[in-house]
């Protein structure tokens, strides 16, 4: 391996080294965080984790888990899926719990969804994620937090098409950037918002990056978690940095519900802790 | 096994030829002969470069869906080995469902945690760091862990950043000496083949020992097909085996340009 190779991923472009400043200027420098999200608490945002499952009555979630699906992998089904409720939903690893749990510490009043896509067959990955996302395109879901990847090519037009569909919906997919340098998808794509960790532990210090594609900087770096089986862990890794900015999507969004996906982009923007206002 | 005399000795070379040159051509690199001793080096290696206390590797068991304890060094107990863990269990297995690399501290406060972890890694880590090692078609062939640095609470990011690459360098290398093991069964297919075809003598011999030595091979896979499809229409002679490759190519480039969206049907 030359030094080159040695170049590690994402991340670098959110340390304290690396953030450059960004400008607001005219309107965009009246758009404050106390604007966007002061004393929203999210309500009423449906948000769909589509992850691991989410354990429903984990102390850390309060009761904010309304609900959701189970996406098992069937070769005999159409399209290769199929779609089981999950009214009570169970987490088979913990990583989805972990996520919502980020998630209903920003946003107390947001509705979470689980939409379990993760099982045993692992060539069902990449098409039960697809399926999943499908879901929550089609059930009205208003925040997806996708905190997962796939980097298979033939899955490229498949996720370009879900998340051009979620975004004309007036969605938000935020997806965690794989933490392999190599690409992945959705997190690649511009109507996505994507998100790596910084090393900052404060969940609304957040960076944006002016150099794409990863777009974001949220805490991703030793996070306390809530974890399956009641348990709480110590985590590191981009997919507990996507569920900050979920979360405070979520609140913008219960604020200001007007807004449009790339408006939403735009507001996350001008909030960001390296965004400089000038008033001219 | 024994070679038998009565085999044809000038097909045997001929087709001992065509798979030598089969491989070189594919491109596949020449690793040590013993999986198992790659693997230790690989783990070796990773704690030392990472810092860490200890490290081990899981690999799939596709058979029994669940990941194998393959080798470990350090502190961790070296007994695991051979242990089968389900793929949506613990640490190891989330990091196997999606493919995605995770690092924890403080592992030590939970009990039901510690539980797991002892179960899964040999003994109870302050911290860890495991990564997916993923082959070059995008499946997930094992999980590598890294358990207690050495000069710091936990792992850091740069750590995982590191590991990936470590990780990929690692997978390409335990999957060219998966794929030599897989060059071993097509050798002896083709030398099965061959005493089948040589009806003037019969080695009966021969063919008990391939036999055996086919057992367990149950699952032949795609690659092999089209490795052997390809020797037969190489057989036929260079100018098929051009248009071969040539038709080959021309498919390989037209899906590589083609990103057709395909839909879910409503």
């Amino acid at each position: 391996m030359t030094d080159e190779e040695l170049r590690p991923a994402w991340s670098e472009n959110f340390t304290p080294d690396a953030i450059q400043e960004m400008l607001a200027q005219g309107p965009f420098a009246k758009i404050t965080p106390e604007w966007a999200w002061g004393n929203s608490t999210g309500k009423g945002i449906r948000v769909a984790v589509v992850d691991s499952g989410v354990e429903y009555d984990h102390p850390a979630l309060g009761d904010c888990v309304r609900g959701g699906v189970v996406v098992e992998y069937d070769s005999k089904a159409r399209d290769n899926y199929r779609i089981k409720a999950d009214d009570k939903p169970m987490d088979v690893s913990g990583h989805g719990t972990a996520c919502a749990g980020i998630i209903h510490s920003i946003a107390p009043e947001a509705e979470i969804y689980s939409v379990r896509v993760l099982g045993r067959n692992m060539g069902g990955r990449a098409i039960q994620f697809a399926a999943g996302l499908d879901w929550a395109i089609e059930n009205n879901m208003q925040v997806v937090n996708l905190s997962l990847s796939t980097s298979l090519e033939e899955f490229f037009g498949l996720f370009h098409d879900l998340t051009d569909q979620a975004y004309f919906k007036n969605m938000s997919l935020i997806s965690a950037v794989n933490n392999i340098p190599e690409p992945s998808y959705p997190s690649l794509f511009s109507s996505v918002i994507s998100v790596a960790a910084h090393e900052g532990h404060d969940p609304f210090t957040y960076y944006y990056n002016p150099n794409p594609p990863v777009e974001f900087g949220a805490p991703g770096i030793d996070v306390e978690v809530a974890w399956n089986k009641k348990q709480y862990l110590v985590c590191t890794g981009n997919s507990f940095a996507a569920p900050h900015i979920t979360g405070i999507t979520a609140l913008i969004r219960a604020k200001h519900p007007e807004l449009t996906p790339f408006q939403v982009k735009t507001v996350l923007l001008a909030c960001a802790s390296n965004t400089k206002r000038q008033s001219k | 096994m024994s070679p038998d005399k009565d085999i044809n000795e000038e097909k045997l070379s001929e087709q001992l030829q065509r798979l030598l040159i089969s491989i070189e051509a594919s491109g596949r690199a020449v690793l040590p002969k013993s999986n198992d001793l790659l693997l230790k080096s690989i783990v070796d290696a990773a704690a030392r470069i990472f810092g860490a206390a200890a490290a081990s590797i899981l690999l799939v068991n596709e058979e029994q869906e669940a990941l194998e304890f393959k080798v470990s060094t350090g502190e961790a107990d070296h007994d695991l080995v051979g242990t089968m863990f389900p793929y949506d269990q613990g640490i190891a297995g989330y990091v196997f469902m999606t493919g995605q690399p995770i690092a924890t501290s403080n592992v030590k406060e939970d009990k039901r945690f510690n539980q797991d972890f002892a179960k899964s890694t040999g003994y109870v880590p302050n911290s860890l760091l495991a990564t997916p090692l993923i082959s070059s078609d995008d499946r997930i062939i094992g999980v590598m862990e890294v358990l207690d640095k050495i000069d710091a609470q936990s792992f850091d990011i740069h750590d995982m950043d590191l590991m990936g690459l470590f990780a990929q360098q690692a997978s390409m290398a335990i999957e060219q000496s998966q794929q030599i093991d897989s060059i071993e069964q097509a050798l002896i297919r083709g030398l099965k083949r061959l005493a089948k075809e040589d009806k003037t003598q019969d080695s009966p011999d021969l063919k008990a020992a391939l036999d055996h030595a086919l057992i367990g091979e149950n699952r032949a896979s795609d690659l092999l097909e089209l490795a052997d499809l390809f020797n037969d229409i190489s057989a036929l002679g260079e100018a098929e085996r051009k248009a071969c490759l040539q038709v080959l190519n021309a498919f390989a480039e037209y899906r590589k340009s083609t990103y057709a969206p395909r839909r879910f049907s409503k």
